[in-house]
């Protein structure tokens, strides 16, 4: 059985990694944050593989395991083990890194990572969902308050106030929060 | 003048006519004015790439990437950097060799290692630049001067008698800070490899590492020496520049293949960063840059950690102030950033020393294919540089022995302490 180590601050990202693995019949043996004492823990712990996040500052911990002694994992770069360098790059983009040990043959390896491949991807999605979401609900803010400041300064009820901004931003060619918000800081400079 | 390289189409052109228009007659007066036209032609060849994306490591020899994004030296060579900020050694090189990343601020040492695949995949590199010489540096914990610890002698001494071993930080197996952290310790009679346990930290936990005790010392680049002396949790015992005066520190690195299938976006890469080192060279200028480097997209520390040690002015937090000639330099005449093929030798001699090489490379054939210096030049000719006569140059280190690049094997074998 292959044991894993994961190491990721991101708990929501690797929490439903670790399950899939075990699901797999893989072991996860730790899951650490990045701040934690990894040449201690490999050493004890002794993974067969490392899945780390790509972006990890602790990935240069990792390479010096690697270079220093034999008995420690190795990274892996996953085109050199199936040709393919879309892999690697597929993998770097959603932020998986590996760390193997000795010669583990690819077909072992490949579910592994292409489960955490899967996982990040989906944590990597939902991440850019959350921050449209909180993008639009930002400018729907910034909209209202340019509406209350029509309505306040000039009277308009607020669906004038509404058709108003839209016709000066089809005009101008801008996106009405654009707008929006140059009305709030003409607004603030002026009063 | 070597124009073997250029296989643009506009300079077959302009050779074409310097070779047509002499036979017309007054062959001299042309041949020269073709000559000017020539040479002024060159700078007009475009780069291949407008945009290029160039990864960094907050720290504050960063300073020549981010000043030539950020006060348009990039768009005066035609280019526009986007610049990176990467958290760790091993990200810059994998983006590097993934295409994710066009060039890197990058440790020299670890070019190297990916050239000759140490710890990873070998991937043929190019170093296209040298970007500063000194401003590292090594610390020790405050626990360390309790114990009457000073200087390297004193901790030579300690390490004899401590029943412990000691762990002391870098910040990456093939770097530059693990060269200069051994070298020193060595030259205090310190085995790295069996008087100490080494680890690697992430530069910005260097400090909370130091206090929580998990390391008694690292050796990192700036600002992380003087955060310690900052913070009241360490003391700078040695300067890098103490090590080795002119050290080769950081350089931008890209892959061979990047460097010969985009030659002119190197060119400008080159050009523009040249132009915000020699900018970065005028102390004056370094204050108005400390502003920009604080910042959470750059360094990302306090002003004041920066700017001392980036205009000179040390404190050792031991007691000791002093104005340091040899501070980190970007530009020096051009001197900084030649890439001898001596300096990417030292490190190759370095990695055969502590074993990272089981064998000796061909050293200077190995230094001759990464080192651009055909790339390189073109760029310093093209901006009135000056460039260096000798592609090697001569430097006595810390324990007084003198590197020349002469004979990088005996060189590698002739100390005591060694893998």
């Amino acid at each position: 059985m292959l044991l894993v180590m994961l190491v990721d601050d991101d708990v929501a990202r690797t929490a439903p990694l670790k399950q899939s693995l075990t699901d797999a019949g893989y072991q996860v043996i730790a899951h650490l944050s990045s701040t934690a004492n990894l040449d201690d823990a490999v050493r004890e712990l002794q993974p067969d593989i490392v899945i780390i996040d790509t972006d990890s500052p602790s990935r240069d911990t990792l390479e010096n395991l690697c270079v220093m002694n034999e008995t420690v994992p190795k990274p892996i770069l996953m085109f050199t083990h199936d040709g393919d360098i879309q892999k690697m790059r597929e993998a770097t983009k959603v932020g998986v890194s590996a760390y193997v040990v000795g010669d583990l043959a690819s077909e072992s390896l490949m579910p592994v990572i292409n489960a955490a491949i899967v996982r990040f991807e989906e944590v990597k999605f939902l991440r850019e969902e959350l921050d449209e979401t909180k993008q639009k609900l930002a400018e729907r803010k910034v909209l209202e308050k340019a509406k209350g400041l029509l309505m306040k300064e000039h009277g308009f009820d607020e669906d004038h106030a509404y058709a108003m901004l839209r016709s000066v931003a089809m005009r101008q060619n801008k996106r009405i929060s654009v707008l929006a918000k140059e009305v709030i800081e003409t607004a603030t400079r002026l009063f | 003048m070597d124009f073997g390289r250029c296989d643009c189409p506009v300079d077959k052109g302009v050779l074409a006519m310097v070779v047509f228009k002499p036979a017309a007659g007054t062959p001299f007066l042309f041949s020269i004015f073709e000559f000017i036209f020539l040479v002024g032609n060159m700078n007009l060849v475009k780069p291949e790439l407008t945009e290029v994306n160039i990864g960094f490591i907050p720290l504050t020899d960063c300073a020549p990437i981010v000043v030539a994004a950020r006060m348009g030296f990039d768009k005066k060579y035609g280019i526009s950097i986007n610049l990176h900020k990467e958290s760790s050694w091993a990200a810059i090189r994998d983006k590097l060799i993934s295409g994710d990343l066009h060039a890197a601020h990058a440790l020299y040492g670890m070019v190297y290692g990916a050239e000759l695949g140490i710890g990873g995949q070998q991937k043929d590199m190019a170093v296209l630049m040298t970007l500063n010489h000194n401003g590292q540096g090594i610390t020790l914990s405050n626990q360390l001067k309790t114990l009457g610890i000073t200087n390297g002698t004193e901790l030579s001494r300690l390490l004899k008698q401590y029943p412990a071993k000691l762990t002391f930080a870098q910040t990456f197996p093939t770097g530059t800070h693990a060269m200069w952290l051994y070298y020193w310790l060595a030259s205090h009679d310190i085995d790295p490899l069996h008087d100490i346990k080494t680890t690697v930290v992430p530069p910005p936990q260097m400090v909370a590492n130091l206090s929580s005790g998990n390391v008694a010392g690292y050796c990192a680049g700036e600002p992380w020496n003087a955060r310690a002396v900052y913070d009241n949790v360490g003391f700078t015992v040695a300067t890098s520049q103490d090590i080795w005066a002119d050290h080769p520190e950081k350089v931008l690195g890209v892959t061979a293949e990047f460097a010969d299938v985009y030659p002119q976006t190197c060119r400008a890469m080159v050009m523009a960063i040249l132009e915000a080192c020699r900018y970065l060279d005028v102390l004056a200028n370094r204050t108005q840059v400390t502003d920009l480097l604080a910042g959470p997209d750059y360094v990302n520390a306090p002003k004041a950690v920066i700017h001392d040690r980036f205009v000179g002015s040390y404190d050792n937090g031991n007691g000791k102030k002093w104005q340091d000639a040899n501070a980190i330099k970007f530009f020096n005449d051009g001197k900084v950033n030649f890439p001898y093929l001596s300096d990417g030798m030292w490190f190759m001699t370095q990695f055969k020393r502590w074993g990272l090489l089981k064998s000796a490379p061909d050293y200077l054939e190995v230094a001759k294919k990464v080192n651009r210096i055909d790339i390189y030049q073109g760029a310093a000719m093209a901006m009135d540089v000056s460039i260096p006569s000798n592609v090697m140059r001569a430097s006595r280190l810390i324990d007084g022995v003198i590197w020349d690049g002469s004979d990088p094997d005996a060189y590698a074998n002739r100390f005591s302490i060694r893998a």
